[in-house]
């Protein structure tokens, strides 16, 4: 029996163009029917092992329970021009993004003065932070490390769905799962162009130590955790491995005359550079939270003084806030003159009246999202909401447009999974990392989410998603290669 | 190294050294009391919780089955074993980037085993077994630690927290012992020396050194003295030391050499016999307080760096 199959369903279909399976996907399609349902089931078996043996698990829900990291066995497969094309929209909006951030905080606020972003809405987003104006970050590198969401629509075309420019997660899945998907599918790497993953951490440090303070001849970074129980721990820990950084904790470091020292057990260490995973308001209880015993007291006046770049900048939530989503394409023109090469998904804002009303009459077609929030919390999809859920969105909405938005609908893309033995058509999406140092640097691929649930459009790990390793093929095609 | 991650493995030394240590003086004290008058045990367990520090908090009744529960599976009781265990675990998963995965596992695997274990049914039935099952598996993970982890700082402190434990634990499972056969005038009881001796898997190793002759001053001589027996006291100081000239940059940790160096030469070169005759229990008393003193230093120098700068001004109502 073929393994592979196509399936009507909405969405864009990756690897079928109608009953015709697409030409990136044909060797990978022959290759799975050839192993057939049986070994696939066994192969996933392995998988899972893989994941369970090495300890990779995230936590889900509100009570944080954990689970293993679930990763699917068909690979993405994502050809070389269509990454071209991705590549440069990524680098293009993460550039706009880091400009506008430093004229925000360190700049003279021209898009804000100019008008292209309402001052209003970015002063009062929950990201904005008053404590980051006048810390600069060496080459703006604001967003070292950003994530952003793009899904296709029901025509094919990439669309960016969210900015992740605080502190995105999934880096470690991405490089886990290539090393796990060349322990199951060995032959199929054989057969296939893959773009290599795994300089990640090399990247991260080159970046990392190239918004040192100016003047530090080795400077020394660290990982910076909340510790232990954070549900990203592992992450943490191996970014830190992969670098070859100390991995610390607020306690393990402390500020004395405005420069950050980690106690070791050979006297205070002074550090450059922190690559912090832990969230603004918890970073430095002078300057935040102070009932938090997560950061280090002082920690922003160090940043101020100059002595220790902190990344990703404070206060980047200002510009991934979903509300200034919306203006990113008139970022990206305002400061770059050039048009958005990856647009944005319909976007609605609510505090204007007119636009409110018409999305309060098809409240039911529309997906309304909390600004402030994410992992895909707090999203309603009208569709699939009950008249009562609807009847309280109705009314949040009237009382605080400005905590939400609405979108169109986006069918997500749908690409063949294994589930409970059988390979189904599900919604997937995509979140790219790029990092910002010396340039802007794309890691090929990104983390390929997938919405187990039939007909589900919410892929986040946290709400039960799962994964796929994704391939970003070389220029050159594959016949090349066996010609050589 | 971070000054964390020092303490966490110096902490895991510790704590699985106290895990095997206490074992084997329940297990001494246990099997020494079956073959000694029932007048004598209240007085043995007691003893017992003495050296252990838990006398005052304890609050059973002074018999075997109630104090080595206690000892051993009292999770209020933060000296019990499981305690023990479960706090060497904690340790180890805040550096478990820097331990090998091997000695994650095996300090795992016996936390996990010891909770899934019924122990008050087991201690009923086989008491043997539990004592011989938490020495076995606490030097499992010393034998994995040793086999698996580079030689570097992380190793040392390690190695550190053993020896330092160790040291006091001998001095407290000499001074529990010989107090009380010295009380109970049974100085020359053969059966009670063996016992001590086996307690730190000492005999045979005696036997060897002093061909026979079972002579009490000799065994403490041996437990406190013996150059290359591992768990005399002056062995351990020895090891503690190596372990710190490499863990100090030049002329930077006398503070903790000093004190460290003073135990040692207090130990070594001591008078058994005039010993005796003024009191070990004094003597032994004071190798403790001394020991104390280099954990301290130890604590101070290496764990709380930046601990002296004043900070006050960041703090926040």
């Amino acid at each position: 029996m073929p393994a592979l199959r196509s399936e009507a369903g909405p969405g864009f279909s990756e690897v079928f163009a109608g009953a015709e399976v697409r030409p990136h996907y044909r060797q990978l399609v022959e290759l799975l029917d050839n192993l057939g349902a049986d070994e696939l089931a066994d192969r996933a078996k392995i998988l899972d092992a893989i994941f369970r043996d090495l300890g990779i698990t995230f936590a889900i829900g509100e009570e944080g329970v954990e689970r293993t990291w679930p990763m699917d066995l068909v690979p993405r497969i994502i050809p070389a021009d269509e990454w071209t094309g991705l590549e440069a929209g990524l680098i293009q909006r993460v550039t706009a993004l880091n400009r506008f951030l430093d004229d925000l905080y360190v700049g003279e606020q021209a898009a804000l003065n100019d008008g292209i972003v309402p001052r209003w809405l970015v002063e009062s987003s929950d990201g904005y932070q008053r404590e980051a104006h006048g810390i600069s970050v060496p080459r703006a590198a604001r967003c070292v490390v950003a994530g952003i969401d793009l899904v296709r629509d029901e025509d094919g075309t990439y669309r960016v769905l969210e900015d992740n420019l605080r502190v995105p997660s999934g880096i470690s899945y991405v490089l886990e799962n290539r090393a796990a998907m060349t322990r199951v599918l060995p032959a199929a790497f054989g057969e296939h162009e893959v773009r290599p993953v795994n300089h990640y951490g090399n990247s991260l440090l080159s970046a990392l130590r190239s918004i040192a303070p100016a003047g530090t001849g080795d400077p020394t970074v660290v990982v910076l955790t909340p510790g232990v129980f954070n549900s990203a721990y592992f992450e943490h820990a191996f970014l830190a491995r992969q670098m070859g950084a100390e991995l610390v904790e607020g306690r393990d470091l402390l500020v004395e005359d405005q420069v950050v020292y980690m106690r070791t057990t050979r006297g205070l260490e002074q550090v450059h550079v922190i690559y912090r995973r832990i969230n603004d308001e918890f970073l430095d209880p002078v300057a935040f939270r102070s009932n938090s015993f997560l950061g280090v007291p002082g920690l922003m006046g160090a940043a101020r003084a100059g002595t220790v770049t902190i990344a990703n900048a404070v206060g980047n939530g200002a510009a991934d806030d979903k509300a200034v989503y919306a203006f990113v394409p008139d970022l990206i023109r305002y400061y770059l003159g050039e048009e958005a090469l990856i647009n944005n998904v319909t976007t609605y804002l609510l505090w204007d009246a007119d636009h409110r009303q018409q999305v309060l009459d098809r409240l039911d077609r529309l997906v309304i999202k909390p600004v402030a929030e994410s992992g895909g919390y707090g999203i309603v999809i009208g569709e699939q909401a009950s008249d009562s859920q609807l009847e309280d969105l109705r009314r949040l909405i009237n009382a605080y447009p400005r905590n939400y938005i609405a979108q169109e609908v986006v069918r997500l893309s749908t690409h063949p999974t294994l589930v409970s033995g059988h390979l189904q058509e599900r919604h997937i999406d995509l979140r790219p990392f790029v990092l910002s140092g010396e340039h802007v640097e794309v890691i090929p691929g990104g983390l390929t989410r997938v919405a187990l649930r039939e007909g589900s459009l919410i892929v986040n790990s946290s709400q039960g998603g799962g994964s796929k390793d994704t391939w970003v093929l070389r220029e050159e095609p594959v016949g090349a290669i066996a010609a050589r | 190294m971070l000054s964390r991650h020092a303490e966490d493995l110096f902490w895991i030394g510790r704590y699985v050294e106290r895990a095997e240590d206490t074992a084997r003086m329940l297990d001494v004290t246990y099997h020494g009391l079956l073959e000694a008058g029932a007048v004598e045990a209240p007085t043995a367990w007691r003893e017992l919780l003495e050296v252990l520090y838990v006398d005052e908090v304890f609050a059973g009744e002074l018999s075997a089955s109630p104090v080595t529960l206690y000892l051993l599976a009292d999770k209020h009781n933060s000296g019990s074993i499981v305690s023990a265990v479960a706090r060497a675990r904690e340790n180890a998963r805040g550096v478990r980037d820097r331990i090998s995965s091997e000695l994650w596992e095996t300090i795992n695997r016996f936390y996990l085993e010891l909770a899934a274990i019924d122990l008050p049914n087991l201690l009923n039935r086989q008491p043997y077994e539990v004592f011989q099952l938490v020495k076995n598996r606490c030097q499992t993970i010393t034998g994995v630690a040793l086999q698996t982890m580079p030689r570097d700082d992380g190793y040392r402190f390690l190695v550190l927290g053993i020896m330092l434990e160790r040291a006091e634990m001998t001095c407290r499972l000499l001074s529990v012992r010989y107090t009380r056969l010295l009380r109970a005038g049974r100085t020359h009881d053969f059966h009670a020396w063996v016992a001590v001796l086996k307690s730190v898997s000492a005999f045979e190793a005696y036997l060897k050194a002093y061909r026979a002759s079972l002579d009490p001053s000799k065994v403490l001589e041996f437990l406190l003295l013996a150059q290359d027996f591992p768990r005399s006291v002056v062995f351990a100081l020895r090891t503690a030391e190596l372990m710190l000239t490499h863990l100090v940059t030049e002329g930077s940790a006398t503070a903790v050499q000093r004190p460290l160096g003073r135990v040692r030469a207090r130990a070594e070169f001591c008078d058994i016999d005039q010993i005796v005759v003024n009191g070990l229990d004094e003597f032994l008393h004071l190798l403790q307080e001394d020991i104390w003193k280099v954990a301290e230093a130890t604590e101070r120098h290496f764990f709380q760096a930046g601990a002296d700068l004043n900070l006050q001004s960041y703090e926040t109502s």
